[in-house]
């Protein structure tokens, strides 16, 4: 993997974080570090603190124990988060095209006076990147699910960010969105140099991609990169032992390879139409070519 | 009295007294459509009405410290409006458990002082049905410095208001100070709520500022549309309303003029809007 952050350093370090709501203990002393320029996930069942912990990390809550940047030390700034959201609930009738949104969080001059030309081309650099130029002036309410995560992407991608933040940000979404998760934030993230936290429980998706995983049920069951670190033990104590859970180690080294509707496969220029083709069927497209671990990104891992 | 000479004579709608109460309307028509499109935004309907509401317990505490009726209405408007905000953003508790509880509050407050007052319950009436007519030049000064600053707001905020109207916790993160945003929109929402209310009355106010952002909705295609056309139905409907409500056939409050005009436009553009549609 190639980034341009120091190998070493830290984006982020946990330090005994805990968090109690009421009566209920959501996190306790959390312990792990996400590593600079990488891919990290942070899988777990529902309910077991992963959202809290996002919400931490942006100082939205109150904890115990300290969340450090470490790559920040010295530069004595908070960094830049971008932030796509699980699933954007909204009101869909609310009059605004997707620049209006986009500048909305971006430019000075109220809208009812016009665009910003400065503004405006940088947002089209960015809905060109994540494949949504063509959607600039359409309505952003009556965009597809997956068409408003990539729109997000780019907002989240426009605040330049330091570390991207993505909430389960294929689930609910339809292929072309799914896709986010794979190849489109993997050039992002070379390109941009970024790093990359993405709340899963999708654990195909984080063994085929992340270089980073941290096992989370209100505490750390274990971190590392995935084919290390989420072993049976692990998985079981994270999940609950009651989960059939793939063997994810008993795949044979030389079916490591894709299937045709693998959407890694394809070359970004092919990515175009074979979403629009199998849009409906592929709901779960990383899951799909997750769940054999893919040869190309397998070898970044280790 | 002079209030009742004054009612006497505006029941003629002598030319001087329309003018007045034209000039009061087309400084309400901007502050109604422009906060009315942050309304709907923002679902805020229930917090403009319980604003509306504090009217009676303003009067009562004007009554009790013996304060101008209009400062102590204002006044409460915008203690209530805080609080409100202030509950929203901290507490657990759902939104509309939080204004329904202190619209009752205020309600009730208002109510108990003011029944025990003659003088003040023949107020009562005006404030539920509003008079415009009876505009005086210290309400139309106070409206004209209330829409200034108004409009300076919305130069600052339109886009970071329609940004957290979006999703707030987007907007928190990508680094905009949404708490400074709620409080100074809810500060002046409750100005402009209070004030028209002197206007078009408690039961009306939460209609003269949403129908014609409504109105807009089904029209505009984005954000310069929806702030043009909101203004635009909404100056619509005050003038025709009090035009309406001066004719002698017609005989209406300027008030229910006014808001069954707006209603009659948004029920057009629903309609037009379902046809576009098909």
């Amino acid at each position: 993997m190639t980034s341009p952050a120091e190998p070493s350093a830290d984006a982020i370090r946990f330090e005994h974080v805990g968090l109690v709501l009421g009566e209920n203990s959501i996190l306790e002393d959390v312990c792990a570090h996400v590593p600079s320029g990488k891919f990290t996930a942070i899988v777990g069942p529902n309910g077991a603190g992963k959202t809290t912990l996002t919400l931490a990390i942006l100082g939205q809550i109150r904890h115990t124990g300290r969340i450090l940047f470490p790559e920040l030390d010295g530069t004595g700034r908070r960094p830049r988060f971008g932030f796509v959201p699980q699933r954007l609930v909204f009101d869909r009738d609310i009059p605004m095209t997707v620049m209006d949104y986009l500048l909305s969080g971006l430019q000075r001059m109220p809208l009812f006076l016009g665009h910003s030309k400065r503004h405006t081309d940088r947002i089209m650099r960015y809905l060109e990147e994540v494949e949504c130029a063509g959607l600039a002036d359409h309505a952003f309410g009556a965009l597809s699910g997956g068409e408003i995560q990539r729109v997000l992407l780019a907002q989240a991608l426009l605040q330049e960010p330091d570390i991207l933040i993505l909430d389960e940000p294929t689930s609910g979404v339809d292929f072309k969105g799914g896709q986010i998760c794979c190849e489109l934030l993997r050039r992002f993230r070379e390109k941009y140099g970024f790093t990359e936290l993405m709340i899963s429980h999708d654990l195909a998706t984080v063994t085929a991609h992340a270089d980073h995983v941290i096992c989370l049920n209100h505490r750390v069951f274990g971190e590392g990169e995935p084919r290390v670190a989420l072993t049976h033990q692990v998985l079981s104590e994270t999940f609950g032992l009651h989960l059939g859970l793939p063997d994810l180690h008993g795949i044979p080294q030389d079916v490591r390879e894709c299937p045709e509707d693998c959407p890694l496969r394809h070359e970004h220029e092919h990515l175009h139409d074979h979403c629009h083709v199998d849009g409906a069927e592929h709901s779960h497209g990383c899951t799909a070519c997750g769940a054999h671990s893919h040869g190309k990104e397998a070898g970044h891992a280790e | 009295m002079l209030n009742e000479l004054l009612l006497r004579l505006s029941e003629f709608a002598p030319p001087e007294f329309m003018r007045q109460a034209m000039l009061g309307l087309l400084l309400i028509a901007p502050l109604a459509a422009l906060s009315g499109v942050q309304v709907v935004n923002s679902r805020m309907s229930f917090f403009s009405d319980a604003i509306g509401h504090s009217a009676f317990a303003g009067v009562a505490i004007g009554l009790i410290f013996s304060l101008p009726i209009d400062l102590s209405m204002a006044g409460l408007a915008l203690a209530v409006g805080l609080i409100i905000t202030y509950l929203r953003r901290g507490s657990r508790l759902s939104t509309d458990t939080v204004i329904g509880i202190i619209f009752s509050a205020v309600v009730a407050f208002g109510l108990a002082i003011v029944s025990r007052n003659r003088e003040a319950s023949r107020n009562v009436n005006m404030f539920l049905y509003g008079d415009i007519l009876t505009i005086d030049d210290r309400e139309i000064a106070m409206l004209a410095v209330l829409l200034a600053v108004f409009l300076a707001f919305q130069f600052f905020a339109w886009n970071r208001m329609l940004h957290i109207s979006v999703n707030e916790q987007i907007a928190v993160v990508h680094r905009v100070n949404v708490p400074v945003y709620q409080y100074l929109f809810s500060a002046l929402l409750s100005l402009v709520v209070i004030l028209c209310v002197r206007a078009v009355g408690v039961l009306l106010v939460t209609a003269v500022l949403i129908v014609p952002a409504a109105t807009a909705r089904n029209f505009a295609r984005n954000s310069r549309q929806l702030f043009f056309l909101s203004l635009l139905f909404s100056y619509a409907s005050c003038a025709g309303g009090l035009l309406i409500s001066a004719q002698r056939w017609a005989n209406v409050p300027a008030g229910a003029a006014i808001v069954l005009l707006a209603c009659a436009m948004f029920a057009v553009s629903f309609a037009a809007a379902r046809l576009r549609r098909k």
